[in-house]
């Protein structure tokens, strides 16, 4: 009996730890545009303190915000096939400046910040300002099911990238890589070094076809921005939205 | 008695095995979206699709959009191919064997170089078993591929000209870009 009440309770527990992103600030799912100043999101989970919370939120929002001025992205992903095994090897690097971090450091503020039952967020603001009128900042719940989740944005002069997870445990470091994936999706719009070779063997019953495929990039991003973010609830998926000018 | 336990437990046995060698779930035909099936067409863009199934989300999108990449990159390998034989036969050095050379390597290279603005328009998730199964479509726009023939056979001048072509560079060129209706 004990041990049915412990698992009920681990269970209950874990659903709860997954998928409990139920509230957020609203500039967290949808980036607000302001005229002459850039805005980045930080985040952070459940902390002892508050201070800590905030102090973790707001490193993530530097980082963020450095990323967004300009950052190096190198991918490449190679795939072979025989027939018999498929095996997928993909890599991810990026590199940004670590003046640009000093800079965003000493020359941002932190213009909104909000506490809900999973963390603390905050918006970064750069140059630093001191009050900055958001329209419909508050708090509430995700927003039903966004037509970009399946149809990238089409807008001239942009370009666009989504990062997609699932299966995390820790929604802080979820979104860190649907950032991450959407940062490096959008330089795969822009341009991909692509090389593959195929190969059919064909006899009276079966077909075997060979591939190797490798596509690589090596690209400085400037102003590549997370402008929205979407969490499907439901399924505990995460998705966002990188835009960046088109070069 | 022993019988009995001995039959349960090759049972058990049967059903363990029957369901860790089973087969994965398969995409029900109604699942698979219908630009999957039949990409769409257009005449200023080419359009593919690419599918991969893999235990991570992120995993099965980046293959999946690899792969509609991929069939991009060969679809435009041959249309470059078809696009500078017209070419070459237009202006009588269809069969060179110099030519033929010129052709290939400009296709080659146009669709092994570099993809700018390929990008994934569409893209749909389902879930199969324990897996997710990706679905891509990557298009691209036919005025890059243009662009990138041009370059590429400007790139290759010298190996044109050992091709002791009739017509001049710049008439290539000129026929190069006439052919903006490379999509039909």
């Amino acid at each position: 009996m004990k041990f049915c009440l412990f698992t009920i309770a681990l269970v209950l527990g874990l659903k709860i730890l997954a998928f409990a992103q139920e509230c957020v600030p609203s500039w967290f799912e949808k980036l607000p545009e302001v005229e002459g100043v850039r805005l980045a999101v930080g985040y952070s989970g459940k902390f002892t303190n508050e201070a800590g919370a905030k102090s973790a939120a707001v490193q993530l929002a530097h980082k963020n915000m450095t990323k967004q001025i300009s950052i190096r992205l190198q991918f490449d992903i190679e795939e072979l096939a025989d027939g018999r095994i498929r095996l997928l090897n993909p890599s991810f690097k990026e590199f940004y400046e670590g003046s640009i971090l000093n800079a965003v450091e000493s020359n941002s503020s932190v213009i909104d910040s909000t506490i809900t039952v999973d963390g603390y967020f905050v918006l970064l603001a750069l140059p630093a300002i001191e009050y900055l009128p958001i329209p419909n900042a508050c708090d509430k719940p995700w927003n039903t099911r966004l037509d970009w989740i399946e149809n990238l944005p089409q807008e001239d002069g942009y370009v666009y990238g989504i990062g997609i997870v699932a299966r995390y445990r820790n929604w802080v470091r979820a979104w860190q890589d649907a950032d991450e994936y959407a940062r490096f999706d959008l330089g795969k719009n822009l341009q991909v070094n692509t090389e593959s070779i195929h190969a059919v063997q064909r006899n009276n019953r079966t077909t075997i076809e060979s591939v190797i495929l490798k596509q690589t990039y090596d690209l400085t991003i400037n102003d590549a921005t997370i402008v929205a973010r979407w969490l499907d609830t439901a399924n505990g998926v995460y998705y966002s939205l990188c835009r960046a000018p088109r070069p | 008695m022993k019988k009995l336990l001995v039959f349960v437990l090759l049972i058990s046995v049967a059903l363990f095995t029957v369901n860790c060698g089973g087969k994965q779930p398969k995409a029900k035909m109604d699942d698979i979206p219908e630009w999957y099936l039949n990409p769409p067409q257009a005449e200023d863009a080419i359009y593919q699709a690419g599918d991969a199934v893999k235990s991570s989300m992120a995993l099965a999108k980046d293959a999946a959009d690899a792969r509609a990449r991929d069939a991009i990159a060969r679809t435009v390998e041959l249309r470059v191919t078809n696009m500078m034989k017209d070419f070459m036969q237009q202006s009588g050095m269809g069969e060179d064997a110099e030519a033929l050379e010129f052709t290939s390597s400009v296709s080659k290279q146009v669709a092994n170089t570099v993809l700018k603005g390929c990008r994934i328009v569409k893209r749909e998730m389902k879930v199969e078993g324990n897996n997710y199964h990706a679905y891509s479509l990557a298009e691209y726009n036919l005025n890059s591929l243009i662009e990138e023939t041009l370059n590429e056979a400007r790139r290759q001048k010298a190996l044109y000209n050992e091709a002791k072509a009739n017509m001049s560079f710049e008439e290539l060129e000129r026929e190069i870009e006439k052919l903006k209706n490379v999509g039909q």
